[in-house]
């Protein structure tokens, strides 16, 4: 019983700060058609944001969010203009996709490198946004900060979820996503959206930052992991359906955590990559995609 | 007078092919231009040169007198052209009251979008009985009609619209004409109408350009071209299928 | 001098000529060690990326999982010459070749059904698989972090001097080699309809090309590249580790071959070249070297996306045209 609690309550957890991390992904490939491999970094710098804040300054924890979803937004709005805007004139000379997962990538490798350079390689301590525990059952505690963690994620999904569905703004995404001709003949400035659309996503993983970086510390390469296993959520969930990303992000979580609690860390991640790979063969467009997406 | 739309020379096409070859056309504001032509003539890529969905290669595309080739799409539509777009460009996801709200988008539409909402519901009654139906469960005719809705969700100088008899049944192609007609009554913009045949046309036509291989070879009144017998045996095959 | 061979004219023929010689010759004139070592590391980094190219840039299949394969090819090998000791060295990396060649093979069919993106999540996932159980080597079959034991390579008793030039010209052997049948191969019936394939899926299929076999040729082939050069590597450098197959060392591919010239028969060429030397030059500077390349990187995709290759078909292009133009007007003003 005991066990069963701690996969719910763990992968409860995990699953929001997937959900965080990966719906800004979705979100990017339903507008943009990219897969954005720099969103990985986006986390790694809401990490160092979150030292810079609350170890070196001792700013409010709220502040702490605030800033690095600022900053995240701008690097993500630069990136794009860097990497991809430049590509989407020449649409038809060019593997788009392909050329942008590149582009994307070495802007990931760029600020990886930066920060290495900047920070130097050592992980840095990012202290908790809010520190205790909490007993929920015999032996299975959650930290404040995992539930705030959680708390903040599920407010900022929702909050995302009813611009995208109540405001002019959102509609604007959404039709982008659906008909891109359409949408332009309707008047979105389409050169505009992208690289807001592609900021707010990035914010959304730098916000995440902060939170992943008290529980693995910030370093240049913290990003990594959150990279790919936000891929195997975007993929699970298929890609460009936010609710089936945020289906995934959970069913993620608690496969982890069943992981964790069963087998032993040092598996979950091939177990999880060896889903993928099943998933992809046998059905690529995942939970809630559409087929015409994935399959020639 | 200067013309509502006037194009000139307007060469156009997509990557190397040049489908549209020095097509002139001019539209006196408030009158309805209907463009005839065989598939793949060039009618769509007149449409989508003149609201900027595609940049014309040579020529230029004048609104009232501001030109507008080499303008995005974006700016365009804020001018005041409004494309109903071939197969409807709705947006799939989501409802049809979403979708006619998205028509309002421009900036200067929007704060007034619910009131203006009301007034399509009022002329439109089968689109305000689908208002919570996703796009996609719609039928070909009922599609057609959100199109035409989501049109007249903000004023238009220039109204663009692509083949509203495609692929429908005659009912509801009569219902499509009759929203047309009312369109044209209320808000008197300029029409380009493109077509591929003439029948239904004969109610909303001022006047009737041929377009062939790019270019436009013939016009005139319906009257005129629907009495000439070698224009009326093309596009229609006999002249007793012609409707007035 | 212009009769045509195989498609090239004499002229061309001849300078490829000269070219092998020199570089046959270079190691008998230079010594040192230091530097020797770091071009005979680049040229098993060629082999790789050669293999790499073909996939990738020729036959335009988004193969991510390629390092793995590479990976494979070297455990493979080093397997066979740690426990079959009568096999000779040169045969156990040819066999390790071989393995790759099969897992690249079975790689090739989910593929061809899957877009672009999805293809290339199939492979990473593949990678990111094969490295995190080689990593935890469950049956001591990789050295697992530590990487893998010591095989006594290629040419065990030699001296550093004769050794260095040993695997120098069999590597440059290969390399030449595997050049000369990508550039045979790209103008064949199987290079061409690779690139139908990459262009036109669609059409290929209509005009009769059978998708499904030319891609797994394609996987093979560069499967069996790339397994051996994972054999080189770790008889070169007596060892091979997980960070092999990581995201570094595939960024740093990736970015020469983009440099040089995706799909290009000497794009990899070029691009290792010039990605070494930036390297070797930062040697002290590992956090300047990979920004410096993301930069690279970044720049040339969107600006020059053919690479030097590209660069300078169209300016060798652009040259010629204006040479006509000039003698055209020569003639012109003649008459």
């Amino acid at each position: 019983m005991t066990d069963i609690v701690a996969i719910i309550v763990n992968g409860l957890v995990y699953g929001s700060i997937y959900g965080l991390v990966a719906i800004g992904m979705t979100l990017i490939y339903g507008t943009l058609r990219i897969l954005d491999m720099s969103q990985g970094s986006m986390v790694m710098i809401g990490g160092y944001v979150g030292w810079w804040a609350l170890a070196t300054h001792g700013v409010n924890p709220l502040l702490a969010l605030v800033l690095a979803f600022i900053v995240t937004f701008v690097v993500g709005t630069l990136t794009e203009l860097v990497s991809v805007q430049p590509l989407i004139g020449r649409r038809g000379e060019v593997d788009f996709e392909m050329v942008t997962f590149i582009t994307t990538f070495a802007v990931g490798i760029l600020l990886t490198n930066v920060a290495l350079q900047h920070f130097g390689p050592f992980q840095k301590n990012v202290p908790p946004i809010v520190s205790g525990n909490l007993d929920v059952y015999h032996g299975v505690s959650i930290s404040y900060h995992e539930l705030t963690m959680a708390g903040v994620s599920v407010l900022l999904m929702g909050a995302l979820g009813l611009f995208l569905a109540r405001t002019r703004w959102g509609f604007a995404v959404r039709a982008v996503a659906q008909d891109l001709d359409a949408a332009r003949s309707l008047g979105v400035p389409v050169s505009r959206l992208y690289p807001a659309t592609m900021g707010l996503a990035s914010a959304l993983a730098g916000v995440g930052g902060v939170f992943l970086g008290a529980l693995y510390f910030a370093s240049p390469t913290a990003g990594d992991l959150p990279l790919l296993q936000a891929l195997i959520v975007v993929v699970l969930g298929g890609l460009g359906s936010l609710t089936g990303t945020l289906y995934a992000a959970y069913l993620v979580g608690l496969m982890q955590a069943f992981c964790e609690v069963e087998i032993g860390t040092t598996w979950t991640l091939p177990i999880l990559y060896t889903a993928i790979l099943i998933i992809l063969v046998i059905r690529p467009y995942g939970l809630k995609g559409s087929p015409s997406e994935a399959r020639l | 007078m200067t013309a509502a739309l006037d194009v000139s020379g307007l060469v156009a096409g997509y990557d190397r092919t040049v489908v549209v070859r020095d097509l002139s056309l001019s539209v006196e504001a408030g009158k309805t231009a209907v463009v005839i032509g065989p598939n793949g003539h060039g009618k769509t890529t007149m449409l989508l040169a003149v609201s900027g969905l595609i940049k014309p290669m040579s020529g230029t595309i004048t609104l009232g007198d501001e030109r507008i080739d080499g303008s995005s799409a974006e700016s365009i539509a804020g001018k005041g052209v409004v494309h109903i777009m071939q197969g409807d460009g709705l947006f799939a996801d989501m409802t049809v009251e979403e979708n006619l709200l998205m028509g309002a988008f421009v900036s200067s539409s929007w704060r007034g979008r619910r009131e203006t909402l009301r007034r399509v519901y009022a002329d439109l009654p089968v689109v305000e009985s689908k208002r919570d139906q996703k796009a996609r469960t719609l039928s070909g005719g009922e599609r057609r009609l959100v199109g035409l809705g989501r049109g007249m969700m903000r004023p238009a100088r220039v109204m663009l619209i692509d083949e509203p008899s495609l692929g429908l049944a005659p009912v509801a192609i009569e219902a499509v004409y009759a929203a047309i007609a009312k369109l044209r009554a209320e808000s008197g913009a300029t029409v380009v109408l493109v077509e591929e045949n003439f029948t239904h046309i004969g109610g909303v036509a001022d006047v009737v350009h041929i377009l062939e291989t790019g270019s436009i070879v013939r016009s005139g009144s319906f009257n005129e071209l629907s009495n000439d017998r070698t224009v009326v045996e093309t596009y229609l095959g006999s002249i007793t299928d012609v409707t007035t | 001098m212009t009769g045509t061979f195989s498609g090239l004219s004499t002229t061309r023929w001849l300078m490829i000529g000269s070219a092998i010689v020199l570089v046959a010759l270079f190691p008998l004139v230079y010594t040192d060690p230091y530097y020797m070592t770091i071009i005979v590391t680049a040229e098993v980094v060629l082999i790789l990326n050669i293999s790499w190219n073909f996939v990738l840039g020729m036959a335009g299949v988004w193969n991510f999982g390629q390092l793995a394969i590479y990976a494979l090819g070297a455990y493979g090998a080093g397997w066979l010459m740690l426990h079959q000791t009568w096999m000779p060295a040169m045969i156990a990396i040819l066999c390790g070749g071989l393995f790759s060649a099969a897992i690249s093979v079975l790689l090739a069919f989910p593929t061809l059904r899957l877009f672009g993106i999805y293809t290339s999540l199939l492979t990473f996932s593949f990678a990111q698989v094969v490295q995190y159980v080689a990593l935890n080597d469950p049956r001591g079959l990789t050295g697992g972090s530590y990487g893998y034991p010591t095989v006594p390579g290629l040419f065990p008793n030699m001296s550093q001097t004769s050794y260095l030039r040993a695997y120098y010209w069999v590597f440059a052997a290969v390399i030449v080699a595997s050049c000369l049948v990508v550039a045979w191969l790209r103008q064949s019936h199987l290079g061409i309809a690779l690139r139908s394939i990459r262009d036109s899926p669609g059409y290929t299929a209509a005009r009769g090309v059978n998708p499904r076999m030319t891609r797994v040729i394609a996987f093979g082939l560069s499967g069996f590249l790339a397994g051996v050069a994972g054999g080189f590597y770790l008889s070169f450098e007596q060892s091979f580790t997980t960070s092999q197959m990581g995201l570094t060392p595939m960024s740093i591919d990736v970015t020469m071959l983009v440099i040089g010239g995706l799909g290009t028969v000497m794009g990899p060429v070029i691009g290792t070249a010039i990605v070494t030397v930036i390297q070797t030059i930062l040697i002290d500077y590992p956090g300047w070297q990979l920004t410096i390349l993301g930069a690279t990187l970044l720049v040339i995709v969107i600006f020059v996306p053919g690479g030097v290759v590209g660069l300078i078909s169209r300016t060798s292009k652009r040259v010629g045209a204006w040479v006509e133009e000039d003698s055209d007007a020569v003639e012109a003003a003649e008459t």
